[in-house]
This record gives C-alpha cells, structure tokens and sequence, in this order.
C-alpha cells in the first residue's frame, strides 16, 4: 500500500500535466512551410487531452469540400481504431481498406512536448490491400505557438514535414 | 479561375483541375473514300471545300482582352459575324495570342495556308470586317452588359435573324454600314432572374433554333467573359444559353431539363456550364442522363470555319501503334508505366517542347472528324512515334456513362465505334465524376456500365477509366479495363510527384504492376522525364497500347466496380 502511494500520486500529476498539455488546442497548417499537400487546401488539427487519451481531429478543406475526421489514441495501451482517418494525398489510388482495422501506439515524449504515434493501417490498392506502417510525431516548437508533424510511411522514400500555428482566439 | 486576368485558366474546372473539357488520342490504314464517306454523313456543315486550288479567306488575330468593359463587346460583335460570314463558305479565322486556352489557332492557320492553299488577306479592325462581311447580317440586335444574360439572348436572335450583336455604344459602327435595328433587348428584362430571361427566350425563339445542338454559352463570368465558340452557335441557329445543372437553382435546372428532353437524340451540347453557377460535374451528370454529348469549351474558336474543311485528298489516319492489334505480349516482373493526356489535344502540351520524349497516349476530341477535321489533321500531321492517340472521353462526345440510359448507350457508342475507326484509334477512355468530390473520391463505374462498354467495343485494345484516381478494374478475354492509380497535378512538386510515385511502386509489390498515370494538360514532357528519373527499381514507361496488352498478360489487378453502397450522385442531386 504503501509503495502504490507514490505510484498513484505519479499517475495523478502526470494526468494533471498532460491534461494541460502544450499541445492541447487548434493548430492551423502552414501551407507554405509543409510538405506540399495534394488535393487538400486547408488542414485545421485539434488536439484534445484526457487523461491518456489523445484526440486528433482533422478538419479538412478542399474547395467546398469539408471533412472532419478524428483518431482517438491511447498514451496508456495499445488501441485499434476501426476508422483510422490518414490525411491522404488525394491524387493516388489508396484508399482505407474498407472495414479494416488499424492497430494504433501511442506515447507521450520529451516531458509532454511530442506526442508520437504509430500505425498499421490496411490501405486498398489496384492489387488489393496492403499494410501501411505510419509513424507520426507532433512536436511543440519553442515558443509553443507552432507544432511541426513529422510523418514516415514504410512505403516512402521521404518524411512528410508539416508546420502548423496554433490557432488563438485573435488569430481565428 | 481567375476570373480578373484576361488570360485564361486551366481548361476546365475539375477541382484541382476544371474541367474539363476538354479531355478528352490513333490510326490503320483506312480507304479514304470509307473516311469521307462516314465524315460527309455526319458533318453538319453545308458545303466542303473542294480539295485543290486556292481558296479566299481572311483572318484576324486577337488579343487577350476579354473584358466586358473593355475589349468583349466588339469581339462578341465580330464572333456573330463570324458566324454570319462563314454560313455559306468559309471566309473569316481567328488567330488567338499562344496564351489562349487553344493555343492551336497560329498553328492551324498555317496548316490551311500549306495544305489546303488558302490564301489569307488580313483584316486589322472590326471597322475593315464590316467593310468586307457587313453584307452577311440582316441588321443588329443590342444586348445590354448590365444583364449578362442578354448576350446569349441576342446571340440566339443574330442566328435566327442573321442580326449582329452589338451594345449600345456600337450601334454607330454597324449603322454606319447601313445596318438597321432588328431586336433591342435594352429595357425587356430589368430585375428578371436569368431563369425568367431564359423562359421567356425559350418561349420566343426555341421552337425556331436547331434541336441537333444546343449552345451552353456559360464559362467564364463577371468581369470577364469569352464566348469564343459563339460563332458556331450563330451559324448553327441553336439556342444559347447559361442555365444552371445546380440542384441550388431549381428553376433554371427545370428550364434546362425541359430543353434537354426536347433535343433530337444524340443532340450535341456545345460551349461549358457556368463558372459561376454550377459545377461540370454537375452539368456533364444532366446532360449524359439525356443521352446528350457535351463538346467544349465554350471559348473554342472557329469552328464555323473550320467545319468547311475535309481531309486532304490522300489523308488517312495512322496511328503510331506499337504492336499488332491481335498480338499476346508477356508481361516481365518489373514495373510498367504509361502516360496519358486528356482534355483534348488542342489545349494541352502538344506545341510545347518535349513532346516525343516518353511515349505518351493523347485523348482526341472524337468529335472532330465532324466539325474541325483539319485540326485533327495537323495533330496527326506532326505526331511523333510516341504520341499514340485514342478515343474519349467515354463516348462519341464528353459524357458520364453510368448516368446514360440504357436504351441510348448502343447507338452512342456505335457512333463512337464509327469515328474511332475513322481515326485508327483502338483504346477507349472512360470517365465518370458524377459522384465524385471533384476528380477524386469516387470515380468509379458500375458493373452494368462496364458491361455496356465491353459489349459496344468488342475490338479494342483496351479500357482506361478516369481523371483523378479510380480503381475500376476488369479484364475479360484479352481486354484490360484498368484505372489510372496517379494523377499529376502540374502544381505538385515534382519530387513530391516521384515521392508519391515510388510509395505507389512499394505498396503495389507484386510484379508486374500497372501504373497508369494521368497527365493533365499543362504538365510539361520534359519535367515528366525528370520525375521517371526518380523512381525506384524496374520501371519501364511503354506505349498505352503495350501497356494495355501487358496487362492483359499477367493479371495483378484485382476486379473492382463502384462499391453498390456508394453514391451514385453528386450531393444534392435531383433529376
């Protein structure tokens, strides 16, 4: 009992730090400081915290075209996610596999800074389905007024590099 | 689109795209007579130009000034005596600056002067075309720029009365050459939606207009307008018209539903929809779902003249196959690529360097053998051994095929059968983005429609289906339907482009793979042979026709339609 003490007393301030976590909020895309989005125009990220679950909801934009799309993540366990949503370059024919499954990580880095995630999500292709790995990093910059994502693919020779700003009610 | 510049945008507008368009590439040795013969039924110009000796023309050159409050009052006065003048003969071409959408026109112009020996005079001002032409109009009729609709009404009024159409401020021009006032549109339509104007036209003057073809003056609006292929329109006496296929104005679709209905079957839609009122997608859904074939754009120039023109005695097309139409190839483990352009030859790299380079397959708006023959004969003309041309876009004329109905597909795609044995043209392209986002999300067509299309052309290479990406895919005997896995954006990075390349090329692992690819129209060849450069392992860009009969070699693909749960439609849709 005695040793649970410290352990619960951990988990609570650790709860309490993420639940104010940096990286909570809006963040925008910097268009002209990311990897060159195809088929996509504007790209809003919010990032929710509570406790160990992280939310990251995409709020996409595409002429007329509005989807919102959110990856609820476990810092804690392991998730699977049945409708992963990956932010897609729109002009190749990969699509989610339908009723696929991704196998989700997720981890809290650098004293809260990073929020790492990766994934194993089914992708349909003109052969039928394969596996794509994604690792994904959010990285608060200093200052904490911008957030980079840094995004691999098993199956791309170059990281995705994506620059937001964190959206404030002045900047909206 | 831009709609400020007076220059002009991409051909269509597709999202990341529009368009349109044009999309829309051929050849055996056929008997010339057998071509003429199909061309003399089905061209719907009145008179040919005897092939040999000179014949007199006159041509003008443009500028890029387009403005409704600058230079398109008197180019929309000249493109209806454009049309007037070239009713009986072929008398007045335009040359567009290279910047023009159609960049053809210089070009074109010199193939009249070289292979059919006309002999072009000069005319510098509308003043010296009305000295010359003048004698071709009846009289005027004034359209007010303050009610943009109008402009159409008078244009379907210059066809039926043989009237210019003038604004009030060249009133003095025209009755200076002793022109009188036929119709005055000034004051009959103040505070009238454009539904309200179009009823009371159709009302007026339709039942008097061609039911072959109907003109869809839309494109470009506001401060910028570019009615081009007014002068066709004119010619032809069909009803113009900007009307919406947006389900948001649900008059003006009513109205054009009504037109549509009446058209003759088969009829022909000409022109593009309105930037400003609905979407291609839109429009191409309503008007495929009548059987009707879309030909554009609407600033396509001088088809009034160019109608008047056959091939050149001793033309026949051939096009640059690569392997015999009856030959079983076998497909290696590597990587095969092939490039193809849509949205119609006219608007896109032809004349830009490093065409030749890769081969490359080229959609052709079919529907040239009818009303610019000679255009099709310069492509042809000046193709390399690696432009290799097939038939699109899904039919005889710009159509969405799932929305065809089915007692109307056969006689469609038997005159689609019929020009593309004209132009020796053995691959079909497919489109449908009726219920896509744009060119992408869902592209795909239904069994029944793939169905359709392999029952209609039983002696094609082979099928490509497409804008954006789709993943239709089917192979029955030796035929291959296959989607394109890539489009390239021109604005994409072209690392990126290689980056997106070679992520296709790893997730695709089995080999051989298919990449077929995509290329709009204001991609250059050149940065192409820069991106092939990047791309990992065993890639071999072919020839489509190669392409098409690897892959009827070693099937790799899977077989996929559009998923039945999917829609069908755009959002919103209501016929």
């Amino acid at each position: 009992m005695r040793l649970l003490r410290p352990l619960t007393l951990f988990l609570l301030l650790a709860s309490t730090v993420l639940a104010a976590s940096p990286l909570a909020g809006r963040w925008r895309l910097d268009v002209a400081r990311s990897t060159a989005l195809d088929g996509w125009t504007a790209w809003d990220l919010v990032i929710g915290v509570d406790g160990s679950r992280v939310t990251l909801q995409h709020d996409m934009q595409w002429r007329a075209t509005k989807r919102t799309a959110t990856n609820t993540v476990d810092t804690a366990a392991p998730s699977v996610v049945p409708d992963f949503f990956r932010v897609e370059q729109r002009h190749m024919a990969l699509y989610p596999a339908k009723g696929g499954t991704t196998a989700v990580r997720a981890a809290w880095l650098d004293a809260g800074r990073t929020l790492r995630v990766e994934a194993d999500t089914p992708i349909e292709i003109s052969q039928g389905q394969a596996l794509m790995r994604i690792y994904e990093e959010f990285r608060l910059i200093e200052g904490d007024g911008a957030l980079v994502l840094i995004e691999l693919h098993s199956t791309r020779p170059s990281p995705l590099v994506y620059r937001f700003t964190r959206v404030t009610e002045t900047s909206k | 689109m831009n709609l400020t510049l007076p220059k002009v945008g991409p051909v269509c507008d597709r999202p990341g795209q529009s368009k349109t368009g044009p999309t829309a590439l051929m050849r055996r040795l056929i008997p010339l007579f057998v071509g003429l013969i199909i061309i003399g039924a089905v061209a719907p110009c009145r008179a040919e130009v005897p092939p040999g000796g000179t014949k007199a023309g006159f041509v003008m050159r443009w500028n890029l000034d387009w403005q409704v409050a600058g230079g398109l009052p008197e180019k929309v006065l000249l493109l209806s005596l454009q049309g007037l003048a070239n009713r009986n003969a072929p008398q007045l071409y335009i040359i567009h600056p290279p910047e023009y959408q159609w960049e053809i026109t210089a070009p074109l112009f010199s193939f009249y002067e070289r292979k059919h020996g006309v002999k072009f005079t000069a005319i510098a001002t509308a003043e010296d075309a009305l000295t010359r032409f003048a004698t071709s109009a009846k009289g005027y009729v004034v359209w007010d720029p303050s009610v943009p609709a109008t402009m159409n009404v008078a244009f379907t009024i210059s066809g039926l009365e043989d009237a210019l159409v003038v604004t009030p401020a060249l009133i003095p021009l025209v009755e200076k050459h002793g022109l009188k006032p036929i119709d005055d549109l000034r004051g009959r339509y103040p505070g009238q939606t454009d539904a309200q104007i179009y009823t009371d036209a159709v009302a007026r003057y339709w039942a008097r207009c061609t039911h072959d073809a109907v003109m869809l003056m839309g494109g470009h609006v506001g401060a910028v307008r570019m009615p081009g292929m007014a002068d066709w329109g004119v010619r032809q006496k069909m009803f113009f018209h900007d009307l919406s296929a947006n389900p948001k104005h649900p008059e003006e679709l009513a109205l054009e539903q009504k037109l549509y209905s009446q058209l003759t079957p088969g009829a022909t839609v000409f022109g593009w929809h309105s930037y400003g009122k609905d979407t291609e997608e839109q429009h191409t859904t309503l008007l495929s779902s009548y059987g009707l074939k879309m030909e554009g754009l609407h600033n396509l120039p001088n088809l009034s003249f160019n109608c008047q023109f056959t091939f050149t005695p001793g033309f026949k097309f051939t096009n640059h196959g690569h392997v015999a139409l009856d030959a079983r190839l076998t497909a290696e483990a590597k990587v095969y690529m092939a490039f193809v352009q849509s949205d119609s030859i006219g608007i896109g790299v032809w004349t830009k360097p490093g065409r030749g380079q890769l081969p490359f397959a080229w959609q052709v708006t079919m529907n040239w053998t009818k009303f610019s023959p000679a255009a099709l004969e310069y492509f042809h003309e000046s193709a390399t051994p690696n432009d290799y041309f097939i038939g699109g876009l899904s039919g005889p004329g710009y159509m969405y095929p799932n929305h065809i109905p089915a007692d109307r597909f056969p006689l469609l795609m038997k005159e689609a059968n019929e020009m593309m044995t004209v132009l020796d043209e053995h691959v079909m392209e497919i489109m449908d983005n009726s219920a896509a986002d744009g060119n992408v999300g869902n592209t795909d067509l239904t069994q029944e429609t793939v169905d359709r299309y392999y029952a209609a052309f039983p002696n094609v290479i082979g099928f490509i289906n497409g804008y954006g990406p789709a993943r239709t895919r089917d192979l029955r005997d030796s035929r291959p339907l296959l989607s394109y896995d890539y489009y390239i954006d021109p604005r994409r990075p072209r690392t990126e482009v290689g980056a997106d390349l070679n992520e296709l090329i790893a997730l695709n692992a089995k080999r051989p793979y298919f990449l077929l690819v995509h290329v709009r129209e204001s991609n250059d060849v050149n940065s192409l042979v820069e991106i092939v450069k990047q791309l990992d392992g065993a890639v071999e860009v072919v020839p489509l026709d190669v392409f098409l009969k690897l892959a009827a070699s070693r099937k790799t693909y899977t077989t996929r339609y559009q998923d039945p749960a999917d829609p069908k439609h755009f959002p919103g849709y209501n016929k």
